[in-house]
């Protein structure tokens, strides 16, 4: 090995958490215990950061074990010196902070591990060298190990973590989490239950990979099948259980999650199976529920003076307004689309992402705001009839959310093999030749735009029902850009990648209240990551993954995945 | 892109067909007669209320221009790379704000000790220097962690990473430098009005405009002139003839991301003669509506880019008050997004090669 191949990723690894801590993240995560009393999730941010350099390198050189003390090693000294620079700085009295905000005594005494500047150096090189050194002793074990260890952390990161609901639903369970849990991180000796348990599970489940593979490929296929529908049956079951399991608050998240998944799906159909980037699609979104609010609020202009005598009734209920909403959302998803629908991709993306922005100004301006509300929004969107199912309640809403994600996950399902589903997918392989084959290739995109569309504002009228009032400002870009990142990171085109998507980009920031103002950083992140890495997604859909690798040797596409489990 | 599909039912007439109906072209036309009249009739009656003296035109034309020459110093940024990559550098408008915002904590360090207003050209001129070198590092880095790794990927791939990159670069500004607004300290010596051939107007908005006319020359000769130039548009006409010709691709494609990194900073600097605030999210509206204008003039040429930069900011501050005053439409300039992105929308779908680009089929 020679030194030189350690430098760059010493020096990757140390710009990293030089980056991490200059623009808050260290310190901000830091608040956040992972075992109580012993690291917190800044600590572990970094450690996590310098492990995947040096592993990376460890994997490349010859002689792993030294390559990747020496990058821990490298990586901690640049940290290092950069701490006690700024240290420096501030003891000559410049006004660091008056230009970088996030560099407070508190993370500089997260990096200095709260000891003096002098010995806090010291540690951080002898941590991240001691990482390094790890990551180079991992590099070397035999696969089954290495994967169990991975693995163990892996788990005892996320236990941690998932603290919010998994304390939440074993207290409801009735489980004692007192020896598990404290101070909103994890006890000594409940890390050491969780990794040990962690990690003999795992060895034990590989170790029979290879009978379990063997009993999968004798197995008949309508075994399979049954297996299959029976798992899946067990899943809606779940699924219909959760939200008395975790209780109330983690029943909200549960709704916004499911919500991410439905706009997701309808997304899907757009950007997935027709192949076209939709970045505007919180224009459907904000269409739902506006309309969902202007036929149901009191305070709407379609109810009359006299009308409002009539205490807090609407134009009408939600359930009648809905079909409605609907069928205005697709013409408007139709309208918008026909003009647009022949250019080429990436002009296609910029027009609907223009929409996007043209209905969030004319919301807010004051020209519509006798219909719209402007930016005082319409409030007072009342609950659906009848009273025992209280769409307030995220207990309640819950099962609407699911019930229509089912459906039109079924129905995502049921399209990608149809005649409907095939015309797209040739489509977006091929425009040209799909046009020779006899496919209208606009009709067919105009359906795909409707269809998102109508999608997009079920999920608006389900937004509106469940906060009550609706505000511009709850229609940005952003909105567009969080589905489009949960199907991104799920997989495009793939259902269970939706879910997925959602689960880990809508869900756990909600429950990690301390990556709220990182949240689109990180989805940033996650965008050009994948699109560079995999651009499949973790969940692919097998025909989008082969369209993305064209030419590329599929056997070694096959090789990076899992085996079937 | 293809040709307008032939009309099918000429081949089948086995049976009796309606002839289809174009829905497409009849909402095309039903757009386009009903934006006429608009404008038209929105027009005459804003006009015909007098709320707006000449001299009020006027000093909306030249706000128009002078906010048009900065979408134009960035538009150029769109349109170099575009006419390379042939991608949309979404995360462009980001590179604009990395430099200004940076370049703000020279500006108050400046005002801080008195250097700004006692040495003001100075100053400017390092105000100008820093703001670029970030702006060139970002895009630069941009381009070799980003965009590098996909080129040849399917054309929407790149979009998205330019999307993501976009969000990462607004967010780890808001890390570095906080939320909050920050107002760039004054300059003493761009106070006041002057008045050109009897038009008054700012001194800024009229510094803005010559400094912008003024660089996009410099660039229009480093390209028609430059080996640089010249090896940019053999790449941009086909990379790989390019690269046998002993052309470095990479690095001419480095330097394109640096040359609108440049301008993108200057542009950032200008900007802040006008308008006086940073932000983080400073860069996206001004990124969109320079793309707008790249798209305009069409994208691909760097007079397009100018032209319909200054084309846009006209529209852009004359457009609301001439079209919506007289229809009565309460605080017009709050629709000023909706011209630019209307704008955007209607070049696309009726001239979606520009004023000055090449066709869409070439492109295609």
């Amino acid at each position: 090995m020679n030194l030189r191949s350690a430098l760059k990723p010493g020096f990757v690894g140390g710009i990293v958490v030089v980056y991490l801590s200059a623009i808050g993240m260290v310190e901000r995560f830091q608040d956040r215990n992972v075992i109580t009393g012993l690291v917190g999730l800044g600590v572990v941010l970094m450690l996590v950061a310098f492990a995947i350099t040096s592993y990376t390198a460890a994997r490349k050189s010859d002689s792993s074990l030294l390559t990747g003390v020496a990058v821990g090693f490298i990586s901690g000294a640049f940290v290092a010196i950069v701490t006690m620079g700024f240290e420096g700085l501030i003891n000559a009295g410049l006004d660091v902070r008056g230009m970088f905000v996030s560099i407070t005594p508190g993370l500089l005494e997260t990096l200095e591990f709260g000891l003096n500047p002098v010995v806090g150096a010291f540690m951080m090189v002898v941590a991240s060298t001691a990482v390094g050194a790890v990551s180079g002793v991992l590099v070397g074990l035999e696969y089954h190990l290495r994967s169990a260890v991975v693995f163990a952390i892996g788990i005892t990161l996320l236990m941690s973590l998932g603290e919010p609901i998994l304390r939440v639903t074993l207290g409801n369970l009735q489980i004692p989490t007192g020896w598990l849990y404290e101070l909103g991180g994890l006890t000594i000796a409940g890390t050491i239950i969780v990794l040990a348990l962690a990690f003999g599970l795992r060895w034990w489940w590989m170790s029979r990979a290879d009978t379990r593979r063997e009993a999968a490929a004798q197995m008949p296929e309508a075994t399979r099948r049954t297996w299959g529908r029976a798992s899946l049956m067990a899943a809606i079951v779940a699924l219909v259980a959760l939200p008395w399991i975790v209780g109330p608050f983690v029943s909200d998240v549960l709704g916004t999650v499911g919500l991410y998944v439905l706009l997701g799906l309808g997304l899907n159909i757009v950007v997935g199976y027709a192949g076209l980037l939709d970045l505007g699609y919180v224009a459907f979104f904000a269409v739902g529920a506006y309309a969902a609010a202007i036929f149901t609020s009191p305070a709407s202009f379609l109810v009359t003076e006299e009308g409002q005598q009539f205490a807090e009734a609407g134009f009408t209920n939600l359930w009648v307004a809905l079909p409605f909403v609907v069928i205005i959302a697709v013409v408007i998803g139709a309208a918008i689309g026909a003009p647009v629908l022949r250019l080429r991709g990436d002009y296609l993306a910029i027009v609907t992402l223009g929409f996007g922005e043209i209905i969030r100004t004319l919301v807010l301006s004051d020209w519509l705001s006798p219909y719209l509300g402007g930016a005082q929004g319409l409030t007072r969107v009342p609950a659906a009839p009848p009273s025992s199912f209280d769409l307030r309640n995220p207990q309640h809403i819950y099962y609407l959310i699911l019930a229509f994600s089912l459906i039109a996950a079924y129905i995502s399902y049921r399209l990608v093999d149809s005649r409907v589903g095939r015309a797209w997918a040739a489509m977006r392989e091929d425009e040209d030749v799909a046009e020779a084959m006899g496919i209208s290739v606009v009709r067919y995109k105009l359906l795909a735009f409707a269809m998102g569309a109508g999608v997009g504002s079920l999920g608006g009228v389900f937004f509106a029902a469940k906060i009550g009032s609706i505000f511009p400002n709850s229609f940005g870009l952003q909105v567009s850009i969080n589905v489009l990142a949960v199907i991104i990171l799920g997989g495009i085109g793939s259902i269970p990648g939706v879910i997925v998507g959602a689960a880990a980009l809508v869900g756990l920031p909600e429950l990690l209240r301390e990556f709220g103002e990182f949240r689109l950083l990180i989805y940033g992140a996650i965008l050009i990551a994948i699109m560079i890495f995999r651009p499949e997604g973790l969940l692919p859909n097998k025909r989008r993954q082969r369209e993305l690798h064209e030419g590329q040797d599929l056997a070694a596409v096959d090789l990076t995945k899992e085996g079937p489990s | 892109m293809s040709a307008p599909a032939p009309a099918p039912a000429e081949q089948s007439s086995r049976r009796l067909r309606f002839e289809r109906i174009p829905m497409r072209r009849i909402i095309l036309i039903v757009l386009s007669v009903s934006i006429i009249y608009g404008v038209v009739a929105g027009s005459t009656a804003t006009l015909r209320t007098g709320v707006f003296t000449a001299e009020d035109w006027q000093s909306l034309f030249i706000n128009g221009l002078a906010r048009g020459s900065v979408y134009a110093l960035i538009a150029i940024g769109y349109t170099l790379v575009y006419g390379i990559l042939f991608m949309i550098n979404f995360a462009h408008g980001e590179v604009f704000m990395a430099g200004v915002y940076t370049a703000y904590f020279v500006a108050v360090a400046f005002a801080g000790n008195g250097f700004l207003n006692s040495n003001p050209l100075l100053s400017i001129a390092i105000l100008l220097l820093v703001s670029m070198a970030v702006s060139v590092f970002i895009a630069v880095l941009l381009e070799r962690l980003a965009y590098r790794p996909l080129r040849g990927a399917p054309r929407l791939v790149p979009l998205i990473t330019a999307i993501g990159a976009s969000f990462f670069l607004q967010y780890t500004f808001r890390g570095f430098y906080g939320a909050n607004v920050r107002a760039y300290p004054t300059i003493e010596i761009l106070q006041g009005k002057w008045t050109i051939f009897g038009i008054q107007m700012l001194k800024t908005q009229a510094i803005v405009i010559v400094a912008a006319l003024f660089l996009w020359f410099l660039l229009y000769l480093f390209v028609a002139r430059t080996k640089t130039g010249r090896s940019m548009r053999a790449v941009g006409e086909d990379r790989e003839i390019a690269s046998l010709m002993g052309i470095n691709v990479d690095r001419t494609i480095v330097a394109t991301f640096a040359i609108g990194g440049a301008l993108a900073g200057a542009a950032g600097i200008l900007y802040v003669f006008l308008f006086n605030q940073v932000i983080f999210t400073m860069g996206f509206l001004p990124g969109i509506k320079a793309f707008t204008a790249a798209v305009l003039g069409g994208i691909g040429s760097i007079t397009g880019a100018a032209m319909g930069g200054l084309i846009l900011g006209i529209l852009e501050a004359v457009g609301p008050n001439l079209f919506l005053t007289g229809a009565e439409v309460p605080s017009p300039n709050q629709l000023q997004p909706v011209i630019a992105f209307g704008i955007l929308v209607l070049v696309l779908i009726f001239l979606p090669g520009g004023f000055l680009g090449a066709s869409e089929e070439k492109r295609a």
